[in-house]
């Protein structure tokens, strides 16, 4: 069963979210999932990016109060 | 899409503004798969003395101060997660540490991987994508 896990990176400026996906993501296993609440446009933007980069899958983003919620599934 | 070319990153100035993209440059390169080598040179080696203070260390313009202002991910930092989440390796100028006198260890530590000759560099940065700052 697929475990998820929240990085909440509000506040953080670009690329702090996506470093710390990343770092995130070493900790994880294949299937796993990790939610960034990011609260920089830019990020919203690059993580994605990023992730059709490297070949991990975008599970989806959502516009919150504020901030975006950007959910990625670790595919490799 | 980002390309897989290597990316060598000639880091010269001391200006905070030029640290900071080149570090932001140097880290999202090396996590995206994309081998990334910098090579510090003149007044940017200054930043990276062991121990200096963010306020030591960075010297700037408008951006800077806002940069400090809003806590922005420090470029140092950025440097360390490159190194540490990809493929990223930086080089001392051997030049600027015969001028000043200093050896590699007057660095921050655990950052560089040695040190290295301008030839060396550009002759290896010939298999990939060259940026000056």
């Amino acid at each position: 069963m697929s475990e998820r896990t929240r990085i909440d990176a509000r506040g953080a400026y670009c690329p702090g979210p996506l470093m710390e996906l990343i770092a995130a993501l070493k900790l994880v296993q294949v299937g796993d999932e990790i939610e960034v609440l990011s609260s920089d446009k830019g990020s919203a933007n690059d993580i994605p990016e990023w992730v059709k980069k490297v070949h991990h899958e975008m599970v989806g983003i959502t516009k919150e109060d504020g901030h975006w919620s950007i959910v990625v599934r670790k595919a490799k | 899409m980002m390309a897989n070319e290597p990316l060598y990153i000639l880091l010269c100035s001391g200006e905070h503004e030029k640290i900071q993209m080149a570090a932001m440059m140097a880290s999202v390169g090396a996590v995206s798969e994309r081998p990334v080598e910098v090579f510090v040179s003149m007044n940017a080696m200054l930043a990276f003395a062991k121990g200096a203070t963010p306020e030591e260390r960075y010297c700037g313009g408008a951006f800077s101060d806002l940069l400090k202002a809003k806590h922005a991910p420090d470029a140092i930092t950025l440097f360390r997660q490159g190194k540490e989440l990809g493929d990223l390796k930086m080089w001392a100028c051997s030049m600027a540490l015969d001028v000043q006198g200093w050896e590699l260890d007057k660095l921050e530590e655990d950052l560089f991987d040695g040190a290295l000759g301008l030839t060396k560099f550009l002759s290896d940065a010939e298999n990939g994508q060259f940026i000056t700052l």
